[in-house]
This record gives C-alpha cells, structure tokens and sequence, in this order.
C-alpha cells in the first residue's frame, strides 16, 4: 500500500484548495460575528458587563483562538466543516481517498499552541468574577442582587469549568508525570489529577454548554439595553 | 422467534477480484450473537463461508467485522439489538484474504519499531512500584488487539498515511507512562509514526470493545508530550534551567 510521505506536505493544507462551502461559510460567520461586536458595541449596561467585552473587546482573537484549537471543538470542526470523517459508519463517513489530507501535520499544528492560548485564558478569568462583583456594587452605597448577576455567575462558572477541563491543563498539571510516588506530595497531585480527569470527561459538554451561555448572556444584556423587562430585583440594601 | 435476513460479503481476492453479497435466513434464538449466526450459516447453509474467531467471550479480538456499517466484535453483538435486516462485511481498513478474513499482519510490522519497555537503568531486581503509579496505564492493557480502532481510524482506512493509528498509540502510551520505564516514544510518534495525522475525531474511542478512552488518556497525552519537547519554548528553557546545576 503507497504511503504518503511527510516530506511531500506543505504548510498549506490541501484540505483549503478543496471546493468546501462548510469551511468557507464557517470563516463567513465567525467574520460577521467579529464584525457585528466591533460595529454595535455594548461596554457595559446597569453593572452589566457583556463577557464579549470583558476586559476589553480586544481580547475577543485570543479567546477565539483558545475556543479554535480546544481539543473539543477540534474534534467537531474536523468532523462537521472537513468531514475526516462526518462519523464513525461506513456510508456515512464522507471522508474519501481522493480528498487531500494532512491532518495536524501542516497549518492546524498550530493547534499545538493551545496551552499558551490557555495560559492567557486563565488569567482573563478572573475579570469575570470582577464583572459578578461590580453587578452587585454598581451603585456607590448600595447592594443589589438581580436576575442579571445570576446570568453572570451561571457564566463564569460554566467558563471556569470549561477552562480548567481542559486536557492540556490536564497534562500540564499531572498528566506529564509517570511517578507520582518520585515526587514531592504525589499522592495530592494524583488526587488532583484524578478530580481533573473526571472534570475533563465532561470537556465536550463544557465546551458547547458555556459557548451558548456566553452568546445567550451577550443576547440577554442587549435585551435589557432594548428595554425588555427581563431583569428582576431579589435583593435590594444600603451598606 | 423469527428469522433474521443476514447479507454477508464474500469474496476470494487471490481467485478472482469479484465480490458479491449473499443473503442468508438465520433462524434467532434468544440470547444469540452474529458470531452464533454466522456459524449457523457456516454449519448449516454455507461451509466455504470463512470467519476468524476463536474465544466467542469478547477475550480474542478475532471476530472483528463491520455489522451495518459499525465496527464491532460479532461476539459481542446482540441479533436483538439489531434489526431483522443485517448487513455484515469485512473490516475494510485491511486486504480481505477470504469473506470476512481480513489480513491485519500490518500491525505486527509497526509493533516491531516500537522500542520494547526499557526499565531504568540502576534498579535492583525485583523492580518495584507503587500502584499510585501504574492505574494510569492499567487501562491500555486491556487492549484485546481486534484492531476495530485501527479500521475506523479515517487515516489508516481513507488516507494511508505513515499514522501507526490508535492501537498503537494505546501500546506506547501504556509503556510511556509507565513509571520504571526509561523510554519517551513521543519523539517516534512526532516524526515515524505520524501522530500528527490524527484529527481526534474520537471514532477509535467509540468503537472500543474494551471501552478503553483512546483519544482522552492515549492519544492527546501522547500529542501533549510532542508538544512538550517540539510546540513548547518556554517549557522547554524551564526545564533546561531546572536542569542546570548553578
């Protein structure tokens, strides 16, 4: 059986010199996308932070990369845009000899950097614990407690979860070592790796669950800016 | 009970390049696999009809086949969990030597360039260490090698690249993780065996019989290391500064 051989890639892949209108409406939508946060920006609504603009909106490309090269939506873009393959049953694979591939051999070893996009992505984290802290504080004096700040936590936890299910902060934080007896407090660091290998089985469902709270939460703000009575008060009090 | 209309492929590729399907009735008692069918067809209605099998228990990993387009082992395949129409073919990743013979001696070539467990060098024998160590790499050897990861995999079956697949990986992740061993064969996985081809779409974790996670604790761990030493910079200087004797 020929094989193909390394050498013969090129950094281009030939999965982007195919006729591919999956691929070519996906970068269609992420464009529009990028574009309608730029022209109809929401800064910030009654102690309200859209997470698109928190901290800034410039941030936006590094999480975008961060959602790109997550091993979870890997799966699901190679699958869903490329079809290498659709699914797993012969007839309905749609993955074929004559379509070219290079896997992560050529321009998606990119993807490879994705712990560096993590890196960045947890210290953005920690603005939207600030953003759930000034909903409640956005009034100088006072203490307020509304639908909207739910909204936030739901989100930040969810994001929080996503992040740290992550299977590049799994081998980062445990995952590269073969003795965990060798080391200093191994048996801590396996029980963590432990509870990390059972939050990462739910990475997939983390990953699509949090980026449709993220756009919801995006939604709900500019509802509220719209004048739709969607937010309620539960608690209310001077300090 | 009724009888369930089974379509088999058969072939003979070393006297002639036709195929053909050829339907059978198999009369289903309760409890039956396909293997179970198939012998029936094999004992009662066709004796040139060829199978591999051996342990009929799932232990083996001889019966592999592709049951309505899935993967799977016939003996582990319930008639009554599928429906009365039953198409059976032969893995298709592999030649066909005969019907649902299939030569998957491939596989014993890429397991020859893997380098054998290597332990450390200066250990007093009996070696010894801790289960802490090893529950990681438990998993891996339940691999029964019925090679159903290798013929999902879309590498091997649609684009034949120099990707050892998915079985392999689970072999050297089981020796790369474990503790003794001296060996890293991330660096063989970057540039021999093509680790780089695989997308990750998770069809080998799927159709595990032995319900091993493949991509989840073999094959991304295994990318991870090449990045380790090939995607990481910084990694890399940390480590060498650890390195240094100051």
């Amino acid at each position: 059986m020929e094989k193909n051989s390394n050498s013969s890639l090129t950094w281009f892949p030939p999965e982007f010199k195919e006729l591919n209108w999956r691929l070519w409406s996906f970068a269609l939508i992420l464009i529009l996308s990028a574009g309608a946060l730029i022209l109809y920006p929401v800064s910030e609504y009654q102690g309200y932070v859209d997470p698109f603009y928190s901290p800034t909106v410039l941030v936006i490309p590094l999480i975008a990369l961060f959602r790109l090269s997550c091993y979870a939506y890997r799966k699901d873009y190679y699958r869903h845009v490329f079809r290498h393959p659709l699914a797993c049953i012969d007839g309905i694979r749609f993955d074929d000899k004559r379509k070219g591939y290079s896997g992560e051999m050529t321009f998606f070893s990119l993807n490879n950097f994705h712990r560096y996009f993590l890196y960045i992505a947890i210290v953005i984290l920690p603005f939207f614990y600030y953003d759930i802290y000034v909903s409640m504080m956005y009034v100088p004096g006072e203490f307020i407690f509304r639908l909207g700040t739910i909204v936030l936590i739901v989100n930040t936890i969810l994001l929080t979860l996503w992040t740290f299910s992550c299977h590049a902060f799994r081998h980062l934080t445990g995952g590269h070592t073969d003795c965990y007896s060798c080391k200093t407090a191994g048996g801590a660091k396996k029980k963590f790796y432990n509870g990390q290998s059972y939050l990462n089985r739910y990475h997939e469902q983390l990953a699509f669950i949090s980026l449709i709270v993220v756009l919801a939460v995006d939604l709900y703000i500019r509802a509220l800016i719209v004048g739709w009575p969607v937010d309620f008060t539960f608690l209310k009090f001077v300090i | 009970m009724e009888d369930v209309k089974i379509k088999i492929r058969r072939s003979e590729p070393a006297l002639s390049s036709e195929w053909r399907y050829e339907e059978y009735s198999v009369p289903v008692v309760e409890g039956m696999v396909v293997l179970d069918a198939v012998h029936y067809i094999q004992n009662n209605i066709d004796p040139t009809l060829a199978v591999r099998w051996n342990c009929k228990a799932a232990r083996c990993g001889s019966c592999s086949a592709e049951i309505d387009g899935k993967p799977k082992l016939m003996c582990k395949t319930r008639l009554d969990s599928l429906g009365s129409k039953i198409t059976i073919n032969p893995i298709k990743a592999y030649p066909v030597v005969k019907d649902l013979v299939t030569d998957v001696s491939q596989n014993y070539e890429i397991a020859k360039k893997i380098p054998p467990f290597t332990p450390k060098q200066g250990l007093q024998e009996p070696w010894k260490f801790m289960q802490i160590d090893v529950t990681r790499s438990k998993e891996f050897r339940t691999c029964i090698e019925c090679f159903l990861c290798q013929d999902v995999c879309h590498v091997i079956r649609e684009h034949q690249s120099n990707y050892y697949g998915p079985k392999h990986v689970v072999k050297i992740a089981a020796l790369d993780l474990h503790p003794i061993d001296s060996i890293d064969r991330s660096e063989l996985m970057h540039h021999d065996g093509g680790l780089g081809y695989c997308d990750i779409t998770k069809c080998c974790q799927n159709v595990c019989p032995e319900e091993i996670r493949i991509t989840d604790n073999a094959i991304i761990p295994e990318k991870e290391r090449i990045v380790d030493h090939a995607y990481d910079p910084i990694g890399v200087l940390i480590k060498k500064i650890k390195k240094r004797k100051w």
